[in-house]
């Protein structure tokens, strides 16, 4: 059974249809990519997933349980954590308690969701920094704080919004590792991505979208073939 | 130093009544340790979640309220009365929250608003309960014996060390809260709610159980206003203006800090008291200037500003 399936999925604001019947599944330890033109709705579809906007029609489910109608906080508390595109991190509070801050959902007590949080930071190299004021960061550290968030609240799936957007080449690389060690440590991944490269190296899987349609879904060799996706981004009398 | 302003300050609190025999002192002491409980009731949910209340009078009043009229329906003595007057306070809240927090931002302010000028309107008119216009007078409070020694109920002392009390209590709370899950979740909520709920806080939950706590402070604070002026009407107890001031002591004091709201509360009602002795007419006017000029040059109160400056010069 996947993790998660979306089944016919729809999202409408107001006269435009962001998200369009759109269906896929992802398996427990895939790293999958979502990817596709600027617009295509690859964020609203996190948006839906995590409960941030409530689909027009169409089901997800997480291990067969229903997520639509759930606020984000319950999606999260099921077990699906997210970054977003433009990163928030709380930027008064040190990275420690920014990430402290999560790992409370798990964790009654402060100290144990230090500890947690702790772990976290380790994991995505940001255990130096712990007394840095957020704002203080870099953009790639910044990113990378945002994850440790979402990996603190324990997640089974997570999805990460534009995790190399803005990042340099070695960044990206590192980047590229951090996700391998997620999966690695048995969490799930769904990644929404600009930088082609990395995400067709990193994916098992891609699926592209295209005006809140699937075009593609395959590996990610077999979809940069495909004659529709070269459409999609490059116009179609190139293709 | 850490320990011993606080340590110093409660045993300055404790031995007033020792240091002066004025009752008008006295009298000045218990204002400000009854703005200091509001401020840090106000601060709770303003200050630690950025939930801007401009409608906390609401719950002074039904505080007030209710002490008063069940000591004076049902025979309940007024000290009771408080607590089930912070009780009826919190539950007050509730629908209060769960309807007002669907808005955010300056929307949250307004409704609060409205709110405080809805129940000082009932409070007006529901004349079978309230009395209306005509308020409720307390002609005598119940003889209490400690030690067996029977209190002074014309003394302010008594309604001195009972305020004190109040005060520090509700600060101990603030401290507790802004320590535990619930004071981190606050913060989160402040600094961005969608955040808040992506990291898998319940946000509204987070904000109406600290409004319940905060409007359970304001409340018993209400109650003791109420036992100390032995007198309520709409006008004193619901006013928009007593909304406004709870919001100034916890602004000028330091917003989501512990002492901040004591020290707003010390300097606003010493600046009022001036300013009404030196200029009849007009006090106000002086009294809105210094507001502005606190908030224009210490955005982050006076305890803030303070704290920020030692800690700057502390061996960290």
């Amino acid at each position: 059974m996947p993790l998660l399936e979306i089944s016919g999925l729809t999202k409408d604001f107001g006269g435009l249809r962001a998200v369009s019947n759109l269906s896929f599944g992802v398996e427990p330890g895939e790293i999958l990519g979502l990817i596709g033109p600027n617009g295509a709705g690859k964020t609203t579809v996190f948006n839906l997933v995590t409960g941030f906007h409530r689909p027009t029609a169409g089901a997800i489910r997480l291990a067969g349980a229903g997520l639509v109608g759930l606020k984000p906080h319950a999606v999260t508390r099921r077990g699906v954590a997210r970054t977003f595109q433009i990163v928030k991190p709380f930027p008064k509070l040190s990275v420690l308690e920014n990430v402290t801050l999560a790992a409370f959902l798990r964790h009654p007590a402060r100290r144990d969701a230090e500890g947690e949080a702790r772990r976290a930071l380790e994991q995505v190299g940001l255990g130096a920094k712990l007394a840095a004021p957020a704002a203080d960061l870099t953009l790639a550290e910044q990113k990378r704080l945002e994850t440790a968030r979402a990996l603190a609240t324990r997640p089974t799936l997570l999805l990460l919004d534009e995790p190399m957007g803005g990042l340099n080449p070695r960044e990206v690389e590192d980047a590229s590792a951090l996700v391998r060690r997620i999966r690695a440590a048995g969490v799930t991944v769904v990644l929404v991505e600009h930088v082609m490269k990395a995400i067709m190296r990193l994916s098992d899987r891609v699926v592209v979208i295209h005006h809140g349609e699937k075009i593609a879904d395959g590996a990610p060799d077999r979809v940069v073939q495909d004659p529709g996706v070269i459409a999609a981004y490059l116009g179609k009398r190139v293709a | 130093m850490r320990r011993a302003v606080p340590l110093a300050a409660v045993v300055l609190v404790l031995v007033l009544p020792w240091l002066t025999a004025s009752q008008f002192t006295l009298h000045l002491a218990i204002t400000v340790l009854l703005w200091t409980v509001l401020g840090v009731a106000w601060n709770l949910l303003g200050g630690y979640g950025g939930q801007v209340s401009f409608g906390h009078a609401t719950f002074f009043g039904v505080g007030a309220y209710t002490t008063l009229i069940l000591y004076l329906k049902l025979g309940l003595a007024p000290w009771y009365g408080m607590a089930v007057g912070g009780a009826v306070g919190a539950l007050v809240s509730l629908p209060i929250g769960l309807v007002c927090f669907r808005l955010r931002g300056p929307y949250f302010s307004l409704a609060t608003l409205a709110v405080a000028e809805i129940l000082r309107l009932v409070a007006l008119n529901w004349e079978g309960l309230t009395n209306g216009p005509v308020g409720l007078l307390i002609t005598a409070l119940p003889p209490v014996r400690i030690a067996s020694r029977p209190i002074d109920w014309e003394s302010k002392t008594p309604f001195y060390y009972m305020v004190a009390g109040l005060a520090l209590a509700a600060m101990l709370a603030a401290y507790g809260l802004a320590r535990s899950r619930l004071g981190a979740y606050l913060l989160a909520v402040r600094e961005d709610e969608d955040t808040a709920e992506a990291v898998g806080i319940d946000t509204v939950r987070a904000k109406v159980v600290t409004l319940a706590l905060s409007a359970f402070l304001a409340a018993v604070a209400g109650g003791f206003y109420g036992l100390y002026f032995r007198y309520v009407d709409p006008d004193a107890v619901f006013p928009i203006a007593l909304s406004v001031e709870m919001v100034f002591i916890a602004v000028v004091g330091g917003l989501a800090t512990v002492a901040g709201p004591a020290v707003g509360a010390v300097f606003l009602v010493t600046i009022s008291e001036l300013f009404r002795e030196r200029f009849l007419v007009g006090h106000l006017i002086f009294y809105g200037l210094f507001m502005m000029l606190a908030i224009r040059y210490l955005p982050e109160g006076i305890w803030g500003g303070m704290r920020r400056l030692f800690s700057r010069h502390a061996p960290s």
